[in-house]
């Protein structure tokens, strides 16, 4: 399936920022299952200067830093992408999880690919007895590992609630297990604190779903959104299979990948700092776009977030 | 216990009687612990040739003579300021140092740093290896699991090519003997390792209560040392004469007055993360004269902090970008982010197997058994001996939750807590390390003048020079007050000692003076970091506010000393006085109308009070508290002096005349900080910085006083009472002969350029130090201080005092309030009160 992608994420603040240094994640990234056929970035204003990179965990950065004082940042992202994900093997005939834990902790590989650099506790994904308590539940002796993540991925989707007014982009997961409502983001981070809760190698992943209009409605301009799921290495036969805790779904080929870390801050579209004095709002629009669909209807700006 | 009374009886028989009885009497005193190697006595239970012979000379020293001399050294390390201070305490605490150093002979040195030197070598060759090709991994010597837990494992190194070369420049190990006698490691410090400032204090202490112990023993100086290692660190830059600066989290960090006497032994620029700015590839100080390039940081800020945009992003005490100048090679960074790794508890019990593989030999000393869990043989080991392990994180900054945030005897912990070990051990086997238990070796410690043994931890140093390593000859020396100890942090009753390595030649005496042919000898002032320039320009503003304020309570006091003038200031001029304290904050709006002592009392003690002396002196301890490199040691002693005299006579009532005195002991401290600053200080750009505060809060203070007091319908009470408040009776008495005249008065305080307390002199000096400091503008055109200076200079110069209105008083006060303002922007725009650097917000 090839997508087109547009991201379009404009900042405005209060009062002129005279300096600003970004890292962007935007440029979707390359693997087995995904090919990116073209990609381009455009700031407003004009950067000082440009550096592409590829960062720790093996995503493509482009370092922006901007010296004019500027009330208005706008960075617009725009892809092509072919997704072709291999079906994802039998979950019953997966290896038992305390195996796959005891390879993880044998592993050899010590880049962003392997297993290891995803089975410690991080800052946004903290070990909590409470959250691994209720990973236990779907863990059982001896089952499968895809059986058993696919099983806790449909609890977390059954036991909450999907909330944009629940959660900021800083809640802490136990906050969100305790209100048992957040949106893709915190869903990603609690399955993954518990999974290495149960010293079970998930790495964070971000970027877009394909979404389906209403029937009979159009597809309008920027209504789409960005997206985070896990993904849990299953031994050295399945590899790294993708979760969606939000819409408990495996991930296949509606799913377009921008970036893999340890958690949301490895991997944010956008990290930046700018020397402000005052506020900032923040607005996204986000087009995927299959290709072959007719093109998306113009509509009035919204906020997200 | 047996002692070689040969050896023994050879000592004491060349002892005076009084100090041979001493002696003898320690020793057969002092009762190590059954099994558990002892300093002062060896296996045999003889007492080792150096400390008997360092015993012998300390038993010399006439009963309570030692403890007076250790007692006025150590008074020294208060006065001076040498403390540690607890995280978050904000009283800072004097630190506590044993009368007796760690004496070890030069046998025992030798096998101590052959085996640190070799430790040191071999966690370079690991960093190297880890963040290169990572064979080790690969090829299934380490585990990958047993690097990663770690939060100083940072991906983003991997493949970085250190400029300089070296991942390890500075490195300590924390030492014990073992229950077999031998030095074993206990602990790496491989991120930033602290204490040597700290042996440094603690050598100068000693060396000072002792000198002529200190100068027979053949003690091993630490300066060459030190030589070699800012040596090492200036080899790593690319062009001569590198400005090397020294990170620091900052004044809250336990370990800051250590950071602050090492940066300034050193000669390095004591800097924060703010200071720094990445640009281009480059790392840059923010200065008064725009930005410089740091060429070599020396980080004691953890790596996790330094970079905010690519590492931890809460963090305030990084450089947004710090990490891509790293990459780039603009930057030496020593340690280099990534170093921390090696603290891991996990990888202990690698060692010996990564010693023989990476530099082909056997590890020469040993470290406490280690089983890391993350391995199924090791785990099992933990599990059937669990009893008996201590058990703790493998990771630095990692278990958080619940028992095991710090290694525990899982002897000591009850029956539920050992159950819940037992279920994280099973969920997450590689957050954890079992150890063996090791009891700490002890050593000699005086205590009630007798001699007892105390456990205690030595850390030794070993920095790369152009020699290659080079290990400290000395170290930091923790000891604890119990007796059973496994391992002790300074946060709790820990003191701490010299070490002294006794020399087997006579030693040479080497100071960090370098040779003739290596200093360019040069003149230009230093660059002032911006952050540095706005806390002095701070603390001469508080001092001068501070005296203002003393001078006012002064008045206040002696109107009820002297029967004449307490007639004169009574009425409107007390009114007046208490109007203008309240004004500025030193006297609560209430307090309006209470007698003058009471007045007095408060502005000088109220401790709420934004405006009062107290408060005042605070701020200014607090300021000078973030740049102690750049004070002298005098400077310091008086303001801490200042602030306990303040302290102390708040603690009971007192009369006019004990408020009299106070008033004036506090100004003579001021005036002798004044004179230090003016006499002591180089000229170069930090003393403007603090004057300018001074004379711009004098000239402001200046014109409220003259308006409060030498108005138009102003008594003679009144300006009886400025004169005194701008210190010129004498000056004022000796030109009029005639009496006190509103013009005159005026004159001499507002626009005569001799009186050195006038606000025309204020003006006049602040001119000479706008135009000394360096110009921004490549264009020649006036930065904006001067455009604002040189037109109250042109107005003060030909003002007329008999037509001089309030109206235009005011005038000139409002522009020196604006100047400040200038200055601020000017030199500080991008220190710690300018605009705040924020992060982009980020979305779900």
């Amino acid at each position: 399936m090839i997508y087109a992608l547009r991201h379009r994420t404009t900042y405005s603040y209060g009062a002129p920022v005279t300096f600003a240094r970004c890292v962007l994640r935007l440029t979707p990234s390359q693997s087995a299952s995904q090919t990116v056929l073209e990609s381009q970035i455009a700031v407003t204003p004009q950067p000082a200067s440009a550096q592409d990179g590829v960062g720790a965990f093996g995503e493509h950065t482009r370092t922006v830093t901007i010296d004019v004082p500027h009330e208005t940042l706008i960075i617009e992202a725009r892809s092509r992408v072919d997704v072709h994900a291999a079906p994802v093997g039998d979950p019953v005939n997966s290896y038992p999880w305390e195996v796959v834990r005891a390879l993880a902790y044998e592993s050899r590989a010590l880049g962003p690919e392997g297993p290891a650099a995803y089975l410690y506790p991080t800052r946004r994904t903290p070990a909590a007895p409470a959250i691994t308590d209720y990973a236990r539940a779907s863990f059982s002796p001896d089952r499968p590992i895809i059986a058993a993540a696919v099983h806790l991925m449909q609890r977390i989707r059954w036991d909450f609630v999907y909330d944009p007014e629940a959660t900021t982009v800083s809640t802490p997961v136990q906050e969100v297990f305790k209100a048992r409502r957040g949106v893709c983001q915190d869903f990603a981070h609690l399955m993954i604190s518990s999974l290495r809760g149960l010293g079970l190698p998930a790495a964070y992943v971000s970027g877009y779903l394909r979404t389906v209009p209403p029937p009979g409605k159009p597809r309008l301009e920027g209504a789409d959104a960005t997206h985070a799921w896990v993904s849990i290495w299953c031994g050295p036969d399945h590899g790294w299979i993708g979760f969606d805790p939000t819409n408990a779904m495996l991930v296949q080929n509606d799913h377009i990948v921008l970036a893999v870390g340890r958690d949301y801050a490895d991997v944010a579209p956008i990290d930046g700092i700018i020397l402000a004095p005052g506020a900032q709002t923040l607005e996204v629009e986000v087009d995927v776009i299959p290709e072959g669909d007719p093109l998306p209807q113009p509509r009035p700006a919204r906020a997200a977030g | 216990m047996a002692a070689d009374t040969a050896a023994r009886t050879r000592r004491e028989e060349n002892l005076e009687p009084s100090a041979a009885k001493r002696l003898s009497g320690w020793l057969r005193g002092y009762r190590p612990v059954q099994g558990i190697p002892d300093e002062l006595f060896d296996p045999m239970g003889r007492p080792r040739a150096d400390w008997l012979s360092f015993l012998g000379d300390f038993a010399e020293y006439p009963e309570g003579e030692f403890k007076s001399r250790f007692e006025l050294a150590t008074r020294h390390i208060r006065d001076t300021g040498v403390s540690y201070r607890v995280y978050g305490e904000e009283h800072e605490r004097s630190w506590p140092l044993n009368p007796l150093p760690l004496i070890l002979g030069q046998d025992e040195w030798r096998q101590i740093a052959s085996g640190v030197e070799q430790r040191a070598n071999l966690i370079e060759a690991l960093l190297q290896n880890l963040y290169g090709d990572a064979s080790l991994v690969s090829d299934g010597a380490l585990p990958a699991a047993a690097l990663t837990g770690s939060v100083d494992f940072i991906q983003a190194m991997r493949g970085v090519k250190p400029r300089g070369g070296r991942f390890l420049q500075f490195y300590a190990a924390d030492l014990g003997r073992g229950p077999d006698g031998r030095w074993w490691v206990l602990d790496d410090r491989t991120q930033a390792p602290s204490g040597a400032g700290y042996a440094l204090e603690n050598r100068l202490v000693l060396s000072r209560a002792y000198p002529n112990l200190y100068n027979a023993m053949n003690v091993e100086r630490l300066a060459g040392f030190f030589d070699g290692f800012r040596k090492g660190l200036a080899a790593t830059a690319d062009r001569a004469d590198p400005r090397i600066c020294l990170l620091t989290p900052g004044p809250l960090s336990e370990t800051y007055f250590e950071q602050a006497h090492l940066a300034r032994y050193l000669g390095f620029l004591l800097i924060e993360g703010d200071d720094l700015i990445a640009r281009d590839g480059r790392a840059y100080v923010r200065t008064i004269a725009g930005l410089k390039r740091a060429d070599v940081i020396l980080r004691r800020v953890d790596a996790d902090f330094i970079d905010p945009l690519e590492l931890n992003s809460a963090s305030h005490l990084g450089t947004p970008g710090m990490l891509d100048v790293i990459r780039a090679g603009g930057v030496s960074m020593l340690n280099m982010p990534g170093s921390g790794v090696a603290e891991s508890k996990a990888l202990l019990g690698f060692m010996p197997r990564l010693c023989r593989r990476l530099l082909g030999e056997e590890l020469r000393m040993p470290n406490v058994a280690t089983w890391w869990c993350g391995q199924p043989r090791e785990r099992e080991i933990v599990e059937r001996n669990f009893d008996e392990m201590a058990i703790g994180p493998a990771f630095n900054g990692q278990g958080e939750d619940g028992a095991l945030s710090r290694p525990r005897l899982m002897a000591d912990l009850s029956p539920a807590e050992r159950d819940k070990v037992r279920q994280q051990l099973r969920d997450r086997p590689g957050d954890f390390v079992g150890q063996e238990v090791v009891r700490l070796s002890t050593m000699p410690a005086l205590r009630d003048g007798n001699l007892e043994p105390a456990p205690f931890v030595l850390r030794v140093f070993a920095a790369w020079t152009e020699d290659g390593m080079k290990i400290m000859p000395g170290g930091f020396c923790r000891t604890s007050e119990r007796l059973d100890v496994r391992a002790i942090s300074m946060g709790a009753e820990a003191r701490t000692a010299d070490v002294w390595v006794i020399g087997d030649r006579p030693v040479e005496r080497v100071t960090l003076l370098a040779s003739k042919e290596e200093v360019k000898v040069r003149r230009i002032m230093g660059h002032l970091p911006s952050r540095a320039a706005d806390n002095l320009f701070w603390l001469g503003r508080y001092l001068e506010r501070a005296e203002a304020t003393l001078r006012l309570a002064r008045s206040l006091c002696s109107s009820l000393m002297d029967s004449e003038s307490a007639i004169h200031t009574a009425g409107e001029t007390l009114t007046s006085l208490q109007q203008m304290l309240i004004d500025w904050g030193a006297l609560d709006e209430e307090r309006l109308g209470v007698g003058a002592l009471e007045s007095a009392r408060d502005s000088l003690h109220d401790q709420d009070a934004y405006g009062s002396v107290i408060y005042l002196v605070r701020a200014a301890r607090r300021t000078a508290s973030t740049m102690r490199e750049r004070l002298s040691a005098d400077f310091w002693a008086l303001l801490i002096n200042l602030e306990k005299e303040l302290v102390e006579g708040a603690q009971s009532p007192i009369s006019e005349a004990e408020a009299l005195q106070q008033v004036e002991s506090a100004l003579q401290i001021l005036a002798a900080l004044a004179g230090l600053a003016q006499e002591n200080m180089n000229r170069v750009a930090g003393w403007r910085f603090l004057d300018m505060g001074r004379r711009i809060e004098r000239g402001i203070n200046i014109c409220r006083m003259t308006r409060a007091f030498a108005h138009d319908e102003a008594t003679t009470d009144d300006l009886d009472l400025l004169l005194d408040l701008a210190d010129s009776q004498i000056t004022y008495r000796a030109r009029y002969l005639v009496g006190l005249a509103l013009t005159p008065v005026r004159d001499m305080i507002m626009l005569d350029p001799f009186n050195t307390r006038s606000l025309a002199f204020q003006v006049q000096t602040l001119k000479e130090h706008l135009a000394v400091l360096p110009s921004l503008q490549a264009d020649g055109m006036l930065e904006e201080p001067s455009r604002l200076l040189l037109p109250l200079a042109a107005s003060v110069d030909t003002a007329d005092a008999a037509r001089l209105a309030s109206e235009q008083i005011q005038g000139f006060e409002r522009t020196l309030l604006k100047l400040s303002g200038a200055v601020a922007d000017r030199y500080f725009l991008q220190g710690a009160h300018a605009v705040p650097t924020v992060k982009l917000a980020g979305l779900a």
